[in-house]
């Protein structure tokens, strides 16, 4: 089921669209998706799709820009996203900062919203992104004429924790040796979570769960790998790892788990508890986190040991100035622990090609060494 | 491709006033490393952001990075610092200033003082890092990458860039509230740095002195209206050095003063940049190329002028209300203010985005004959958007010639003096036959 709606992206979304729903698309993790849900609008995350060359959009966006935003709008300009009733773009990078008005300008959805996000995380800066959050829910019920109780939104937030809830699980299993779930599992499964109602996908993972909890593989002591990046809405980077002979048993991606390890809590207030958890909750680095690198990263420590990972590989799309500052320290941080880190910078546009492998097998010949001794 | 040894990369200039910046900046270096040796506070700055007034009021000295690093393309002196930083693992398509600048403060580390032949010797070792959000991403990123190499106190602080189509008014109350706070964190943070306290009547003196800076080098700007343009892109791309990095010296105010003094008496004199002044040029978004500054004057072969940009804008005037009287709170006020502008004015004009409607009224206000964009490879906040610009103009000027130049600020690698020479014909030609076609 995930694999068929990773495959066939937006079919469930324009199936609904069909029916009359309303269907809202949004770019990045920082969007609070609850809002939406709590009004009976579908999110639905605008992908790119990796592999598909780019057709028009070199009349509207730079070269320079970020590719998987380039791939997204080369979509939209070729109506793949004519069914949304509107977009939500997250002031979150300068890429999406950007291409909100271009959006705007040449595709002219029925309903757009932009909304700021601070980079910082002053006290000051959760009050203003609150108020944000308080006008994007106006902005959205003045458009679609609907209205959100308190009793809403508390059951909408309810409902996608318990998403995050079932994800948790699902990636707890990976911590088995070996995984009962292949890395490209669990990305079709995410996938297929960013297209349908979070109700459906609830559903989805439990089925998941229950299937994977059955399965009973045979250990192969296969490297495990750490994947540490921005947008993976692809299979084929994850299956060229696996297919080279690792196991991708945890993430830190924006479309993994960076969009759902933290809940959001209802206890200050369910706009309050919207605002700490999407800008405190998630560790893109478009969010300035004070600090030292170990401190920053700490949480990548918790996961390379809770997960059992032997490798890192740290994951970038080209243009991407907030990753670049990064990288360096996250590569540092993560070889002083003593985990080797393969650092690959990527055009998205394009499936990973032949060079990739010899350094993807060089990689695992080094973390196999590794073990040996 | 190695950076070539050139004894000049910079472009003709028409002012004397554009004459005596270089030995501005030579001081402005001096100065701070001076202050250094004397135990002053020194900071790493980034410019526009809002804070430069409270730094004088506390006599903390301003270093601005991302212009050291186009000092340093200037002289074609940035590829060490470019090869440090990748050498460090950055990667070549990281912005070209905060390569050269991460690049620098590695060699520094490792040599364990200034890097030799650093231009204008160097910036100073800073005693504190002051980013903000304002215009792009690394200028808040950078200064934590520097941890690597530093244990330097940093304050990071938000500026707010509205979107284009939010209701300004109902956004204002809890925006300013915002930016008040930000700087009230900045304020604290630079007390405890410095062991001062802000004394708040020097830092709306300096407030005042602030605005009417802006107020002369505006009014000197908008001499550039005048058919011939009294001065060029060129001499714009040096003369916004005292306002971005010496704001608050009074030396700044005088200086403005003066330029206008001289615009005015050239634009009475009908003395433009050439003898024939045939077209007149729009130097669109984009910052410049820094290590061939020159080419600018290839334009001028043609008969054409630079008589405007929308880089390094002047800000807008803002009236100081005069029922507030907390400092920190008209700063807020006037970011707002400034920060809004745009967006207030292409929404009046039927939603034009903020960064064409610059465009659109410099066109109508300047007389344009054609726009000269520049697409540079590592600054992706000046480069994303051009296009859109590039479309709004088309629907608002049909006709009008836009041409993209292509290079870097700081790197040479993807420049081609040869290409960028035979655009400029075939633009030229456009834009002549535009203007002959136009009567």
């Amino acid at each position: 089921m995930a694999q068929e709606l990773y495959e066939h992206r937006g079919l469930r979304a324009k199936e609904l669209a069909a029916q009359g729903k309303k269907v809202v698309g949004y770019l990045c993790c920082y969007t609070p998706v609850e809002l939406l849900t709590a009004l009976d609008l579908v999110p639905y995350r605008i992908q790119g799709r990796v592999g598909r060359p780019l057709k028009q959009v070199d009349q509207y966006l730079e070269t320079i820009m970020c590719p998987y935003v380039r791939s997204c709008f080369d979509l939209a300009l070729g109506g793949e996203y004519d069914f949304l009733s509107g977009v939500v773009i997250p002031h979150t990078c300068d890429a999406m900062h950007r291409v909100y008005d271009i959006w705007k300008y040449h595709l002219k959805p029925p309903y757009s919203h932009c909304i700021t996000v601070p980079h910082m995380t002053h006290q000051a800066s959760f009050e203003y992104f609150q108020k944000e959050l308080e006008d994007f829910q106006e902005s959205l019920e003045r458009f679609f004429g609907r209205s959100a109780s308190g009793e809403d939104l508390a059951a909408a937030i309810g409902l996608h924790n318990h998403s995050r809830a079932l994800l948790r699980e699902l990636y707890e299993l990976r911590k088995a040796e070996p995984p009962p779930i292949s890395g490209v599992e669990v990305t079709w499964v995410l996938v297929a979570g960013m297209t349908i109602p979070v109700e459906e996908f609830n559903d989805l993972l439990k089925d998941v769960i229950t299937e994977v909890r059955s399965r009973r593989p045979g250990s192969d002591g296969r490297p495990r790998l750490l994947v540490v990046g921005s947008e993976v809405d692809d299979v084929a980077m994850i299956r060229l790892l696996e297919d080279s002979g690792a196991r991708v048993v945890m993430d830190d991606l924006c479309t993994g788990s960076r969009s759902f390890w933290e809940d959001v809590h209802l206890a200050g207030g369910a706009l309050s508890g919207l605002a700490a958890r999407y800008l405190g909750g998630i560790t893109c680095p478009c969010t300035y986190r004070p600090g030292k690198v170990a401190q920053r990263f700490s949480y990548l420590e918790d996961y390379v040991r809770d997960w059992g990972v032997q490798g890192v590989l740290l994951y970038t799309i080209r243009f991407c100035d907030t990753y670049q500052l990064d990288a360096p320290e996250i590569k540092g941080y993560m070889e002083g622990l003593g985990f080797p880190v393969l650092y690959l910078e990527d055009d998205y546009i394009m499936p990973p090609l032949a060079q990739w492998k010899t350094r993807i097998e060089a990689f695992l010949e080094t973390i196999e060494a590794k073990k040996r001794e | 491709m190695t950076q070539e040894v050139r004894e000049k990369t910079s472009s003709r200039k028409s002012t004397e006033s554009a004459g005596k910046i270089r030995a501005i900046v030579k001081r402005m270096y001096q100065e701070a490393q001076q202050a250094k040796e004397e135990k002053r506070k020194v900071a790493y700055c980034m410019v526009m952001c809002n804070y430069e007034e409270i730094l004088a009021a506390l006599d903390i000295v301003q270093v601005y990075t991302e212009n050291y690093a186009g000092l340093c393309a200037v002289k074609r002196q940035a590829e060490p610092y470019m090869e440090k930083a990748r050498a460090e693992g950055y990667s070549d398509l990281l912005c070209g200033y905060t390569q050269v600048g991460i690049g620098f403060d590695a060699l520094r580390r490792e040599l364990g003082g200034v890097p030799p032949d650093a231009p204008d010797g160097g910036m100073p070792e800073p005693d504190m890092l002051l980013g903000c959000s304002m215009g792009c991403d690394p200028r808040w990123k950078w200064y934590q990458a520097l941890g690597r190499y530093k244990d330097t106190p940093i304050y990071n602080m938000d500026v707010l860039m509205p979107p284009s189509d939010a209701d300004m008014d109902a956004i204002k109350e809890h925006s300013v509230r915002y930016m008040a706070e930000e700087l009230r964190g900045l304020i604290a943070f630079l007390e405890e740095q410095t062991g001062k306290k802000m004394d708040y009547d020097r830092l709306m003196a300096i407030i005042r002195q602030v605005e009417e800076t802006r107020w002369w080098w505006r009014e000197a700007y908008e001499l550039r209206k005048a058919i011939p343009c009294p001065m060029s892109t060129q001499d714009h791309f040096v003369l916004f050095v005292p306002h971005h990095m010496l704001l608050t010296d009074p030396m700044t105010l005088d200086f403005y003063k003066g330029l206008y003094q001289e615009l005015k008496e050239r634009v009475d004199n009908k003395i433009g940049v050439i003898d024939e002044e045939k077209y007149r040029l729009l130097w669109g978004v984009g910052l410049p190329p820094w290590h061939s500054m020159y080419i600018l004057d290839y334009y001028l072969d043609y008969g054409a002028v630079f008589a405007a940009e929308t880089a390094y804008m002047v800000p807008d005037p803002f009236e100081i209300p005069p029922d507030v009287t907390d400092p920190v709170e008209i700063i807020a006020l006037r970011a707002f203010a400034r920060n809004t502008s745009l967006q207030r004015q292409g929404q009046e004009a039927g939603g034009v985005p903020p960064l064409a409607q610059a465009h659109l009224e410099r066109i109508r206000d300047y007389s344009i004959d054609g726009v000269v964009m520049h697409i540079t490879r590592s600054c992706r906040a000046s480069t994303m958007g051009q296009i859109l610009v590039r479309n709004v103009i088309r629907d608002h000027y049909p006709g009008l010639p836009v041409m993209f130049m292509e290079s870097d600020i700081i790197d040479l690698q993807t420049y081609s003096e040869a290409e960028t020479k035979n655009r400029i014909d075939t633009f030229m030609e456009m834009v002549d036959a535009n203007k002959r076609s136009a009567g």
